[in-house]
C-alpha cells in the first residue's frame, strides 16, 4: 500500500479538489496552503482517514504539525498503522 | 405537485415544515424526514429536498420538519434538547398520519417510514418507540451511536483552534464543561449540556416490533473506488435482524455531501433510494 498516494487520494475526495491533488507531493503545504481546509474539512478528513485506513485517531493528534504538509500527514498515518 | 410550507405548533412554539403531497390518488406510504445535526443539516438541505420530491413523484407523501432551534423553526439551537427533538419527530409523525388520512391513505394501506440522515437516524430509532404504529426505516449514512457524532462535533472546535493557531482547547476540557452542565460554543452553535448528553448516549437500536414485517433500508455513499460499505460490527446488524427487521444495506458512489465544503449532489443516492421505494410489489 502506497500510503502517500492513498492520503493524496483521500485529500482530493474529502476536499473536493477534483483532481487538483494529483500534483501534490510530500512538500505540498496543507495548513495555510489549501483554502478548502477549514475546520469542518479537517474533521471530515480525520473521519475519512479513520474509515479508510481502519485506525483510530486520538484527539491529541489534532495538531498543526500533523496537518502542516502532505508529507507530515502521510508520515502520521504510517506511524499510526505501524503502531 | 405543489409543495406546502407551514408552521406546526409544538408545545407553544413553531416548527417549520415542508409537506410534499403524494403524486397519487392514494399515497403508497408516508415518509418523515429527520435532518442531521447542526451544520450538516444545512449542507444536506438540497439533497433532502431532491429526494423528498423524487419520493413524492413515486407516490409517497413526504414531510420534512426543522427541529426546535434548527433551520426556520422557532427557538435557539442553544435551547434544544435531545428529548425535545425526539418529541418533535413523534409530533411530526402524528401530523403526517392525520394528513395522510385526509389524503385517502388508510392506516393499512400506507406504511409509515422514518427517514433519517446521520444523527437523524438516531432520532428516528428513538422516536419510533413513542410512535403508536409500526415504523419502517430509511437510513442514510447511519451512525451506530451518537457518541461518535458528538466526538466529531467537538472536534470541530479543536480543529478550528488549530487552524487559527490558538492554544488548543482539549476535548477533555470541552467534555468537562458539558459534564458540569454548562454549554459550549462550537462552529457558531451553542451546544447545551442536555443535548450533548442525549446525543452522546443515543444508540441506533431497533425498537420493539409488533408482528408485521418491517423494513430497514440502509444506504451509504462512499468516496472510495470501488465504493464500499463502512465496516460495521456484525452484532449491530444482527440486533436489527433478530428483532425481526428485514435489513438491507446498499452503497452508492459519491462524496460525503453532508460535510463537504460546497453543495454536492449525489444523484446515485437519489436513484438508489427511489429504486428501493418502487419495487414491483410495492414496499
Amino acid at each position: 500500500m502506497n500510503i502517500l498516494q492513498e492520503v493524496i487520494q483521500v485529500l482530493d475526495s474529502v476536499l473536493g479538489l477534483k483532481g487538483r491533488a494529483s500534483v501534490f507531493g510530500r512538500d505540498t503545504s496543507l495548513l495555510g496552503g489549501v483554502p478548502e481546509l477549514d475546520s469542518m474539512a479537517v474533521v471530515s478528513l480525520i473521519t475519512t482517514l479513520e474509515e479508510h485506513f481502519g485506525m483510530v485517531i486520538d484527539d491529541d493528534d489534532i495538531d498543526g504539525s500533523t496537518f502542516a504538509t502532505v508529507g507530515s500527514l502521510s508520515d502520521f498515518v504510517s506511524g499510526k498503522l505501524a503502531a | 405537485m405543489s409543495v406546502e410550507a407551514f408552521f406546526l405548533p409544538v408545545a407553544g412554539e413553531q416548527r417549520f415544515c415542508i409537506f410534499h403531497p403524494a403524486n397519487a390518488p392514494t399515497p403508497r406510504g408516508l415518509v418523515l424526514y429527520v435532518h442531521p445535526f447542526a451544520e450538516e443539516m444545512n449542507k444536506s438541505r438540497r439533497m433532502a429536498a431532491l429526494q423528498a420530491r423524487a419520493l413524492a413523484r413515486t407516490g409517497y407523501a413526504v414531510l420534512q420538519m426543522d427541529l426546535l432551534g434548527c433551520g426556520d423553526s422557532s427557538g435557539d439551537f442553544g435551547n434544544a434538547g435531545w428529548q425535545t427533538w425526539v418529541n418533535d419527530v413523534v409530533q411530526a409523525s402524528v401530523w403526517l398520519r392525520w394528513r395522510g388520512h385526509s389524503n385517502g391513505a388508510t392506516r393499512d394501506k400506507a406504511p409509515l417510514w422514518l427517514w433519517g440522515l446521520r444523527a437523524g437516524c438516531l432520532l428516528c430509532s428513538q422516536a419510533a418507540t413513542y410512535i403508536d404504529e409500526p415504523c419502517h426505516f430509511l437510513f442514510w449514512q447511519p451512525p451506530l451511536s451518537g457518541k461518535l457524532m458528538l466526538q466529531q462535533f467537538l472536534r470541530l472546535k479543536v480543529a478550528a483552534d488549530m487552524l487559527d493557531g490558538r492554544a488548543l482547547k482539549s476535548m477533555d476540557g470541552l467534555r468537562n464543561t458539558l459534564k458540569s452542565g454548562k454549554p459550549v460554543e462550537i462552529a457558531g452553535y451553542t451546544l447545551a449540556a442536555e443535548l450533548a448528553h442525549g446525543l452522546g448516549a443515543a444508540l441506533l437500536s431497533p425498537p420493539a416490533r409488533t408482528g408485521e414485517m418491517l423494513r430497514v433500508e440502509w444506504l451509504e455513499v462512499s468516496g472510495l473506488e470501488p465504493p464500499r460499505l463502512n465496516p460495521v460490527p456484525v452484532d449491530a446488524l444482527d440486533a436489527w435482524r433478530q428483532a425481526g427487521y428485514q435489513l438491507v444495506r446498499h452503497v452508492t458512489p459519491g462524496p460525503a455531501f453532508w460535510q463537504s465544503g460546497e453543495m454536492r449532489d449525489v444523484p446515485e443516492l437519489i436513484t438508489a433510494t427511489t429504486a428501493v421505494f418502487t419495487p414491483q410489489d410495492g414496499p
